[in-house]
């Protein structure tokens, strides 16, 4: 009598049923808020109003999707707001002083900066053995000062910029935002690669289990470096977006973004344990907060309910986890005592 | 296992070593730059405007010996000092406030510990959530212009001076809580149990410690040192504003790491910490008067946050290689010794 | 064990009293300010890296030049109070003569500013104000009266007197800010601005993403506002942007203080027709020579005592020690070109 023959659940089919759940969740609460807030809202429920949430959102996702790579394997990025304001700046300053630049070619500038900024993290992290959380905080200061040296203390103004890359923001093919359009390719990108690339797939080993990652013969290394440089290039496109919508770009800017990127993702059922969680979960995140944040803002609450929220959010999320983390492990436990115990059992009269 | 011990002995002497050597090589630096630098009102009020930081850094190192992270302090600090405010305004004697202030600090940092020790949560997501929830609870509380009438007597504890207006107070604060907080960890059973758990909790807890009921309670201790930041804060800067010690998260973390204590858990002292104070200090002073931007300087400090924690984990590479060496040598020579030849052993 | 454990403490104790003896063997006294020795002063705007501040200093290194004083120009690269300390407490360690200071927060640099006070520094504010017992004089831009009605006013013969109104400032804390919007609230119940009702003030924090941020919230959650005054001069132009992005340029009116420069484009077309500001080189400049002034005895704060300014003439001290630097000016689409600051 072998294992395969005794009825059971597999497990993967119990993991993926409860992340389903998750996804289900937030969808939920997407669905109550938006409820709420088109009752008690003025002008919530209008294609102005969610063509704003859409270019909100938009940011926000480009860096969830980064972000969820490096959560995955159980990592965490900070420096993300500050690429984005290095990456801005960049695209901003480079296009001031080069009018004629095509506007592909700036993005790529600003996507291949950050792409090195993740490097740097990835090795400091990788290589160093420094915990993500040390080492992002340290180049969050280190990527925000060079900005402030780059930037000599100076802003790029909007006047200063050529129009065509000033009208990116307001072009609404299909009558989704421009922004809203990348932000949808980019998700679409990212889970393809989780789900579909092998080196994709190895995140989730590496955040569930690192050791066991590299006794099977995953490059556990590699892998984290590849997932923050992901994160980083993402961050860098973003920060290419930041500027085509807010024009002027100044040594702040991008400041806590990464507490946005967090949250989405964190809401959006990535396990900051690692080693569980999709990108569409972190876009439906990203959706939840920034619809939240819209509605606050037409309910005229002041805007410190968003970082409050936003907290919140992040503590109920990690604690829905924990408990379905669980709750999970449990009965794959049980079930495996099941079927150890069925096999024994089938075994016996041998 | 006496040859062990010398040789922690002999590392932890080293780090707290070089950070002494640090300090006389960065004060050597800021003469060149100043030759105002020299002066005891100067150099006794060299760390005035970091004690906060230092206070909240005291708190931070035991959470970090404990083998977990608190990176909600900053907002903390801010919480404790608006909700100061608002209680002193609304009539409250200033020193009531300031309790109140520190109720609600620990309070915070209570919560932390609770969903952490307890619940279960990972303290890293944990404090990342309570950071940005509890700046904006700051910001709910008052949002627009701090509190700002203190009384002399209150101010005094961040920007007031004895013994002929040379010695600032804020440092008598920041060393008595080092003092203090140095025997909480280093001759207590509670310290002891922090490095216990720092190292191995699962055996600590087969060991008898109670862990849940020590990881609640550093978590408030942390809680309580931003509060007691808080109120030199205060002091310093005169007023009570949602965004206060914004930014510090680094230089703490960095005084944290930098004084030795292993991010990991299980090792530090509070020797250490005081001592890299010091030198963050002098080394943000420095730059100060170099004329480099607070935004320059930030690149100064990641850098020596990751240098720390590079030269901490070579270190302990080199101390277990160092260990296997002499075990092995250890063994070959008693092998050696004719008397203890036996057969079948080479 | 135990052993190890007394050590570390012995140590600890030889490594204070090392410290104590070392403190206590050098100098006492801070050497004595050093009169022969140029004069130097230190001007530390709310923060660097915009123009209207980056004129000011150009203003003040022109006066330090005429009068043979060395001025440095720094300050922290965003909107916080905190970080103006570290600024003032550098010009007291480096044996500055003066500090001339826009404080984000009158309250939290005040401190500071007494400690540089008591040590024979002289402190000039202008702009935004500090609480009044850390400065000497404050140099006040045009009368805060007319800076705040003339908005109203600016606002309101755009929007035919009637409908509702928002002001975007720039931190909650900023005295000058502060002191308009009082003017503007108390201009609005007059009989001619009955009509207007002003729905909310919005905050963004002198910085361009937030004031943009802020804007875009206001056209949201007020589908009705008829008028935006933002008297900040990154406000008023991400203000500008916003509402050119979102085809509001002719539905909502907008007003402020900016340089002529960062709004040449937008009034041009018609978003932002009537704003104004003042001349930021000449404020940095009078500053300076207040500063002497303070310096040389020959103000103190006390009213009707005046100086003569350079080229800019006499200028004449008033109540609490606040002196007007000039009148405002005030642009528009036709006469936006003369004027490139």
């Amino acid at each position: 009598m072998n294992l395969a023959t005794t009825r059971r659940i597999s497990p993967h089919a119990l993991a993926s049923a409860a992340f389903r759940l998750r996804e289900l969740g937030i969808f939920l609460a997407l669905a109550i808020a938006v409820l709420f807030f088109s009752i008690r809202a003025d002008n919530f429920m209008t294609v102005g109003n969610w063509q704003d949430i859409a270019n909100d959102v938009a940011l926000v996702a480009v860096l969830a999707v980064g972000q969820t790579m490096v959560v995955l394997t159980r990592n965490i990025d900070l420096s993300v707001g500050s690429i984005v304001g290095l990456t801005a700046y960049i695209s901003s300053d480079t296009l001031a002083h080069h009018h004629g630049l095509p506007l592909v070619a700036t993005a790529l500038i600003a996507i291949g900066i950050g792409l090195g900024c993740g490097i740097v993290n990835g090795l400091l992290v990788a290589v160093g053995k420094i915990p993500a959380i040390i080492a992002t905080i340290a180049t969050l200061a280190i990527y925000r000062g060079l900005l402030f040296q780059i930037t000599g203390g100076q802003n790029v103004l909007a006047f200063q910029l050529p129009e065509s890359f000033l009208d990116l923001a307001a072009k609404k093919p299909l009558g989704l935002p421009l922004l809203a359009w990348i932000a949808l390719a980019v998700a679409l990108a990212g889970a393809a690669v989780l789900r579909w690339a092998s080196w994709g797939r190895d995140f989730y080993a590496v955040g569930s289990n690192p050791e066991a990652a590299r006794y099977a013969g995953i490059p556990v290394g590699r892998r984290i470096m590849t997932a923050f440089a992901i994160s980083g290039a993402l961050a860098g496109l973003g920060g290419f977006m930041f500027a085509a919508r807010f024009a002027s770009v100044d040594a702040v800017a991008g400041t806590n973004l990464e507490f946005d990127a967090v949250t989405a993702v964190v809401v959006g059922g990535v396990n900051v344990f690692g080693g569980s969680g999709t990108v569409l979960g972190a876009v439906l995140g990203a959706l939840l907060v920034s619809t939240v944040q819209d509605g606050f803002t037409l309910m005229k609450l002041s805007e410190f309910w968003k970082m409050f929220f936003n907290g919140t959010a992040i503590v109920v999320a990690v604690t829905i986890d924990a408990l379905i983390t669980h709750r999970l492990q449990e009965a794959l436990r049980r079930r495996r005592r099941a079927e150890v115990v069925a096999a024994r059992e089938g075994e016996a009269p041998a | 296992m006496k040859a062990v011990g010398r040789v922690l002995a002999g590392l932890v002497f080293r780090w707290e070593a070089v950070l002494v050597l640090l300090i006389f090589a960065a004060a050597f630096w800021s003469t060149t730059l100043s030759d105002l630098f020299l002066t005891r009102a100067n150099l006794l009020d060299l760390t005035t405007p970091y004690i906060f930081i230092g206070l909240m850094a005291l708190g931070l190192t035991l959470v970090v010996v404990a083998g977990e992270i608190d990176i909600s302090i900053a907002s903390i600090l801010a919480v404790s000092v608006v909700v100061l405010g608002q209680v002193f305004e609304a009539g409250a004697n200033v020193w009531v406030a300031a309790a109140v202030g520190l109720l609600v600090a620990t309070g915070l940092g209570l919560v932390n510990g609770l969903l952490v020790g307890v619940v279960g949560l990972p303290s890293l997501a944990v404090t990342l959530g309570t950071l940005a929830a509890y700046r904006g609870l700051a910001f709910l509380i008052n949002s627009g212009e701090g509190v700002a009438s203190f009384p002399v007597g209150f101010t005094n504890i961040g920007s007031g001076y004895v013994w002929g207006q040379q010695v600032p107070i804020a440092l008598l604060v920041f060393l008595g809580a080092a003092v203090a907080l140095g025997f909480l960890l280093h001759a207590t059973r509670f310290g002891r149990y922090l490095y216990a758990i720092g190292s191995n909790r699962e055996a600590a807890r087969f060991s008898g410690v109670p862990v849940t009921l020590v990881r609640v309670a550093v978590f408030g201790v942390s809680g309580l040192m931003a509060g007691i930041a808080g109120l030199v804060y205060v002091g310093f800067f005169g007023s009570t504003r949602a965004d206060a010690a914004d930014g510090s998260l680094l230089d703490v973390v960095t005084a944290v790491v930098l004084g030795g204590v292993d991010i990991f858990g299980g090792a530090g002292t509070i020797l250490g910490v005081v001592l890299s104070v010091v030198l963050v200090s002098e080394l943000r002073n420095g730059m100060q008067l170099d004329n480099l931007g607070g935004d320059t300087q930030n690149i100064v400090i990641g850098v020596l946050l990751l240098a720390a924690i590079l030269a901490g984990n070579a270190l302990r590479a080199l101390q277990t290689s160092g260990l296997r060496a002499r075990i092995a040598r250890a063994r070959h020579k008693e092998v050696m010794r004719p008397s203890s030849r036996t057969e079948g052993i080479t | 064990m135990r052993s190890r454990k007394l050590t570390v403490v012995i140590g600890v104790v030889v490594l204070a009293a090392v410290a104590a003896v070392l403190v206590a063997s050098v100098g006492s006294a801070a050497p004595q300010r050093r009169s022969a020795e140029s004069t130097k002063f230190f001007l530390i705007p709310k923060f660097i890296g915009i123009p209207v501040f980056t004129l000011n200093g150009v203003g003040a290194k022109a006066a330090g030049k005429q009068l043979g004083i060395s001025v440095t120009y720094n300050g922290p690269t965003e909107a916080s109070a905190a970080k103006q300390v570290p600024f003032i407490d550098t010009a007291v360690r480096q044996g500055y003569n003066g500090i001339i200071i826009s404080a984000n927060d009158p309250n939290a640099v005040a401190p500071a500013l007494r400690r540089a006070k008591a040590r024979g520094l002289k402190v000039v504010s202008y702009d935004a104000d500090v609480a009044k017992d850390a400065r000497t004089v404050y140099v006040s831009p045009p009368d805060t009266q007319s800076i705040g009605s003339g908005q109203v006013e600016w606002v309101g013969s755009q929007i035919g007197y009637k409908g509702e109104i928002a002001i975007l400032s720039a931190t909650t804390t900023a005295a000058n800010q502060n002191a308009w919007i009082a003017v503007m609230k108390s201009t609005l119940k007059k009989a001619k601005y009955k009509n207007m009702k002003l729905v909310k003030i919005a905050y963004g924090n002198d910085n361009d993403t937030k004031s943009a941020v802020e804007t875009q919230a206001l056209l949201q959650a007020y589908p009705n506002l008829k008028g935006i005054i933002a008297p900040t001069s990154v406000g008023l132009p991400a203000a500008a942007r916003v509402l050119q992005q979102a085809g509001k340029c002719k539905t909502i009116a907008l007003t402020g203080l900016a340089t002529p420069n960062s709004m040449r484009a937008y009034t041009k077309k018609g978003c932002g027709k009537k704003f104004g500001l003042w001349n930021e080189v000449d404020f940095g400049y009078l500053a300076v020579y207040v500063a002497k002034a303070v310096m040389d005895g020959k103000l103190t704060g006390a009213a009707g005592q005046s100086i003569t300014a350079g080229r800019l003439g006499k200028r004449t001290v008033g109540k609490d020690g606040v002196m007007p630097m000039g009148p405002p000016l005030v642009f528009t689409p036709q006469n936006i070109d003369k004027y490139r600051f």
